[in-house]
């Protein structure tokens, strides 16, 4: 485990190391791996993406569990609509997992959603609002509360830490990014922290990824800023932070050269040729959900264990994502071209 | 009761008890994966029912090896069970490991493969016999192996005592 916390981008071919079986969830496995047959196939997905108008898009998952009503199919509803499917796949996730303390730790990626939400309207003096997600650890209800009576003591402690972290970022400058950067950061951290206390190999990595990938869309975006921040990058990912601060000063072509050696190199070729062509992070986000979502396939070796049952719900959180952008887009009429970058090849 | 005797019940009791809690245990790990899949997917009870009873009959095997030595040894016929020497009864001891060792682990390892199995036919059900059963099938052959060591020297390589 110490050794995995160490390995570096170059210590491993594609993806890292996931773990072993681990017979106590031979059930939820086999449940899991049922219900992936029903996970929408890319097929359906670019039917979507190439259908005239919105209501063909949603007549296309007519027959599936996405079926929405002919009646009303406002924004609102459909909205609503994908938020209960969501909640649903995180109930049964928490139903299949026999370790209660992973179930938290995903818990707590709402828990940093809200907490995001509220700092920013806390500063920007607007109302706090009621519209939080209820699928965290520390409910909706108690959130409204503390950050109405400023008593962040009531939060678990990696939450009161993220919003001191927060707050400070934030007047520093008063710059609102800063939020975002300090609570990524405290919710890194802490995944980073919790996957070694549950000594699991899968999630170090999992995190370790999400962590390489989050800096690699931060390296882009102060690159297409030609902002000259350097202390934004996340810490704990598999790629050396020098390596992303080296990417700013590189050109476009050649940033691509810089990672030649780790396993993301086509994802930021095929990025910056995009932003530099295109203007825009698009092929970049899909290169990056690919990677990720193509780390979770890798838990089909996994007869028994928690990796798969993860996978699915991240999997499955990722189809309900696809689909409401998808309509949206659909919705709003836009190009087709700019969705099928969005869903890649 | 002779040590002999003792040594010999012992080795019986070996080859029907390990064999036995190795099938247990592999069909328990072949039937969690198999409901797991069956909860979504009924339809599949056929494919998953032949990968969950596989994995059996290593326990039927060690029954049989127990068997065979009461048999030897007369305890179903008339004239009672005859005294053994030490020799025998270490024999007759040694005789049974085979089948109780490479039952227990190759049913183990066989629910595994199995499970492995029905993973695979939740997504490919035509690779359901191909793989799925065919693989665990190459698991047994240790076990068919095991009981056959077994059934040679118990039927073959030992000077049984006769009755009255």
């Amino acid at each position: 485990m110490a050794e995995l916390a160490e390995q570096s981008v170059t210590d491993f071919f594609t993806y890292p190391p996931i773990g072993g079986d681990d017979w106590r969830y031979t059930f939820a496995t086999a449940y899991v791996r049922a219900l992936e047959t029903q996970l929408l196939s890319r097929a359906t997905l670019l039917d979507m993406a190439n259908a005239e108008n919105f209501e063909r898009a949603a007549d296309l998952l007519s027959a599936g569990e996405y079926a929405l009503p002919q009646a009303n199919r406002s924004v609102a509803e459909l909205e609503n609509f994908l938020r209960n499917k969501r909640s649903a796949v995180r109930k049964m996730f928490s139903s299949l997992m026999v370790d209660e303390p992973i179930v938290t730790l995903f818990r707590t990626r709402d828990d940093f959603a809200n907490m995001r939400l509220a700092i920013r309207r806390t500063v920007t003096e607007r109302p706090l609002g009621t519209d939080y997600s209820d699928d965290g650890n520390v409910s909706a209800e108690l959130f409204e509360e503390v950050f109405e009576q400023e008593n962040y003591s009531l939060f678990p402690d990696y939450m009161a830490e993220a919003v001191e972290r927060a707050v400070l970022a934030y007047y520093q400058n008063k710059d609102i990014r800063r939020i975002d950067y300090a609570i990524d950061s405290v919710q890194a951290e802490y995944n980073i922290r919790e996957a070694h206390r549950l000594e699991n190999i899968f999630l170090l990595g999992f995190f370790r990824i999400q962590i390489d990938l989050t800096n690699i869309r931060t390296m882009f975006r102060l690159k297409f800023t030609e902002s000259d921040r350097r202390d934004v990058f996340l810490q704990g990912g598999f790629v050396e932070p020098d390596r992303l601060k080296h990417g700013l000063d590189l050109d476009y072509d050649a940033v691509g050269q810089l990672f030649f050696a780790t396993p993301y190199h086509r994802l930021v070729e095929t990025g910056a040729a995009y932003l530099l062509s295109d203007k825009s992070f698009l092929r970049t986000e899909q290169q990056c959900e690919d990677f990720l979502i193509g780390f979770l396939k890798t838990t089909n070796q996994i007869t028994a264990g928690p990796q798969p049952v993860i996978a699915y719900l991240l999997m499955k959180e990722n189809e309900i994502r696809t689909v409401r952008l998808l309509l949206t887009a659909k919705r709003n009429s836009l190009d087709t071209k700019l969705i099928l970058d969005r869903l890649g090849e | 009761m002779d040590y002999g005797l003792t040594l010999a019940l012992v080795g019986a009791g070996l080859a029907a008890l390990m064999a036995g809690i190795g099938s247990a245990v592999g069909i328990g790990i072949a039937g969690r994966s198999a409901t797991g899949v069956l909860s979504e997917k009924p339809e599949r009870y056929g494919q998953m029912f032949i990968m969950v009873v596989l994995p059996g009959t290593q326990g039927f095997y060690g029954f049989l090896a127990a068997f065979l030595v009461m048999l030897n040894l007369n305890f179903f016929g008339a004239g009672g069970v005859p005294e053994i020497s030490v020799q025998l009864g270490w024999q007759v001891l040694a005789a049974c490991l085979p089948i109780a060792f490479a039952g227990m682990f190759s049913a183990i390892h066989q629910g595994k493969v199995c499970a492995g199995g029905i993973l695979m036919a939740a997504k490919r059900p035509e690779m359901a016999f191909k793989a799925g059963v065919v693989y665990a099938v190459m698991v047994e052959v240790y076990a068919v192996l095991g009981l056959l060591v077994t059934m040679f020297i118990l039927l073959k390589g030992l000077s049984w005592p006769t009755v009255g």
